[in-house]
């Protein structure tokens, strides 16, 4: 029961006098006029009473957030990271790596990161390592039918050592936005500041990849034929791609704090090595050459561990 | 007439004087959320000063009554409130009047104390760290539709569509049932990879999977949006076990395999991200491992040709799976939205 209604019983019981004032109906006509009124506004203000708070209520005009720790406002970071690359066909990566950010205001920075790429198989790539390679020895067999089959595609070596696409290094001018600012409960016994960052920026990509062989992109015969062994090597190039993605970032203290990132960097290359597109009749076919038509867009994607400090201190808003 | 006329009058604004101020003070009250006015109306639906009895509030089941020293940045408001990261609404500036009524009541204390400067300090109220959980899941029903997609088989893709139906026993643990649907398709990169390397992969398609689950909610959270706008959400985990349905999809000797569906025993872990938009409709981002012995095509084809029927050995079934139990992860990504039975529910206390 609220105050209001009170208030309203208040107005009934001092109409209660009126049955008193027998005598005097205009005077009654008169208090009945002025409950009736009375009532009428304890009413509308019942009705209409959302609407009053939102005008005249203790949080009217109050901001959504108040004494909030700016984690990022005016502030440099320096941040240690590691990332692993996710949905790898032959090679996983690893990559060890160093994010530094200035933050102009609470929710747009300026960063680069660079990492550098370390590898290891996936479980296809050892299984094509010991079946198709090691398991039917072409160069002790090289005129076996498998052996011929796949000459363009399969060395006789290592397949991580030799032909398989590989990151080198990566380093991305980024802008980052943060919109969202927030906390968490922990069992409900640990809270944490968090914040959720989108950035967005090129990324400049050193890779290596098989060698063109048979034919360069553009269709001129290379002396080099794929069949041959000394294809099977690994050669550098850069590239640039869009990367973006989103972090989600906890702030245990003012100084350090930790996060997990997405981070997508899609582009074109061939990782396998294979000779898979380029023939006729639309080039989605083999042509004995692998060159640029071979490669393919990749949505490359990653996850990557941040280990966030800031200084100097923080400042709190109003 | 005139006397009466003017008792009248008086009597009028008498009700006026009494009236209005108990309007206005009313219409702040109404500021409160609506659940609590509700709990104090009715004394058999709980008492809102024990916190013994008020789940929402009682420290040892949901809503934590903390000490909050730095004025958490992130302090829950109760969702109806975004202001509340402070207790705001503090008017220091009223305090002349009120120190005389604490001189009045308590003169003692009027002469020991510069009560203007006990005033003027900076207060570190008491404060429930999370008040009033925007959304309480506690005896509440869930239903979560959704889509879902394999992102660990390169080989076939194994889009899904599935329904979840939790039952939350207290705030933070639930029982549940679910279970998906499943579309397969070969990828271009199991074509490719087999035309060029001359090896088949042997790859498998799911039918449909049902498991019972557990859920345990260990973060709850808000975001402020652009400082604007509030939004809570939760973290939860999860793991159970049931059955998939899979069979082979034959590649190493299409022409004369075929598999028919098997169920097999699945377990499954996952965690989960839940959007609140309001207090019974959510929006739902969850990455769940379904774990199970799969059967895998056997690699090499039978030869020979059976003495006793003359069937050729190739054509028996029992040649056509490999040996061993393949165990298989099926890590799937699942979006979907949540609706929470019953919609609303009254809190026990008012913070």
């Amino acid at each position: 029961m609220t105050l209001k209604h009170i208030g309203c019983k208040h107005n009934r019981n001092e109409s209660m006098k009126a049955p008193r004032l027998r005598k005097q109906w205009r005077a009654l006509a008169l208090g009945a006029a002025a409950a009736a009124t009375f009532l009428s506004v304890c009413l509308a203000d019942q009705e209409a009473s959302a609407q009053e708070i939102q005008l005249t209520g203790p949080l009217a005009g109050a901001p959504a957030v108040r004494k909030l720790r700016l984690h990022r406002d005016g502030r440099f970071e320096i941040t240690p990271n590691v990332s692993f690359t996710l949905l790898d066909e032959y090679q996983r990566t690893i990559i060890p790596g160093l994010r530094a950010m200035y933050h102009f205001t609470d929710w747009f920075g300026l960063a680069v990161w660079g990492g550098y790429g370390l590898q290891y198989s996936t479980g296809l790539t050892d299984q094509l390592q010991e079946k198709a390679v090691d398991g039917r020895n072409c160069d002790g067999n090289p005129s076996a039918q498998e052996c011929r089959l796949t000459a363009v595609n399969l060395g006789h070596g290592s397949l991580t050592d030799n032909q398989l696409a590989k990151w080198q290094w990566m380093v991305a001018p980024e802008l980052h936005f943060i919109p969202f600012r927030g906390k968490l409960s922990l069992f409900s016994v640990l809270f944490v500041d968090t914040d959720v960052n989108f950035f967005v920026g090129p990324a400049i990509i050193g890779l290596q990849e098989r060698v063109e062989c048979g034919k360069d992109g553009d269709g001129n015969v290379i002396a080099l034929k794929c069949d041959n062994q000394t294809s099977f090597t690994l050669d550098s190039r850069v590239t640039v791609a869009p990367t973006f993605g989103l972090g989600l970032n906890f702030y245990p203290t003012h100084i350090f704090g930790f996060g997990a990132e997405w981070r997508g960097m899609p582009f074109e290359w061939n990782t396998s090595g294979f000779d898979n597109f380029g023939g006729p009749p639309d080039g989605d076919f083999p042509d004995n050459a692998v060159n640029s038509q071979d490669r393919e867009f990749k949505f490359n994607s990653m996850l990557t561990v941040n280990f966030i400090f800031r200084f100097p201190d923080l400042a709190v808003s109003d | 007439m005139a006397m009466n006329q003017a008792r009248v009058g008086l009597l009028v604004a008498a009700a006026a004087l009494v009236g209005l101020p108990a309007l206005l003070h009313a219409s702040h009250a109404d500021a409160q959320p609506k659940q609590p006015d509700k709990a104090e109306a009715d004394p058999k639906k709980g008492d809102a000063a024990d916190p013994k009895k008020g789940d929402p509030a009682d420290p040892k089941k949901g809503d934590q009554k903390v000490a909050d020293p730095g004025g958490e940045p992130g302090g829950e408001p109760g969702g109806e409130a975004p202001g509340g990261e402070q207790p705001g609404g503090t008017d220091p500036g009223g305090a002349g009047g009120g120190l005389e009524e604490l001189c009045a009541i308590d003169p003692d204390a009027c002469k020991a104390v510069d009560l203007e400067k006990a005033a003027a300090r900076e207060m570190n109220p008491e404060i429930y760290a999370v008040q009033q959980i925007y959304a309480l899941r506690r005896l509440r029903f869930e239903l979560n539709p959704y889509v879902g997609l394999g992102i660990n088989d390169q080989f076939v893709s194994h889009p899904a569509i599935g329904l979840a139906t939790n039952f939350y026993i207290t705030n933070v643990i639930g029982v549940g049932l679910n279970g998906n649907f499943y579309f397969n398709s070969p990828s271009s990169f199991n074509f490719q990879t087999s035309r060029a390397a001359r090896i088949g992969q042997s790859i498998t398609e799911y039918q449909w999977n049902a498991n019972a689950n557990f859920l345990y909610v260990p973060v709850y959270g808000k975001f402020a949006g652009f400082s604007d706008f509030i939004f809570h959400y939760d973290i939860y985990i999860l793991g159970g076990v049931g059955a998939i349905s899979t069979r082979p999809i034959a590649v190493v000797d299409p022409d004369n395999r075929t598999f028919d569906w098997k169920p097999k025993v699945a377990f499954n872990a996952g965690v989960g991200l839940r959007i609140f938009f309001n207090r019974w409709f959510a929006v739902t981002a969850e990455m769940r491992d379904y774990i199970f012995p799969d059967e895998l095509e056997n690699q090499t084809i039978a030869t020979g040709v059976d003495a006793a029927t003359g069937q050729p050995n190739a054509q028996k079934p029992e040649t056509w799976l490999a040996d061993e139990v393949n165990w298989t992860n099926n890590v799937q990504a699942q979006l979907g939205i949540s609706i929470f039975l019953p919609p609303s529910w009254e809190y026990r206390l008012p913070k």
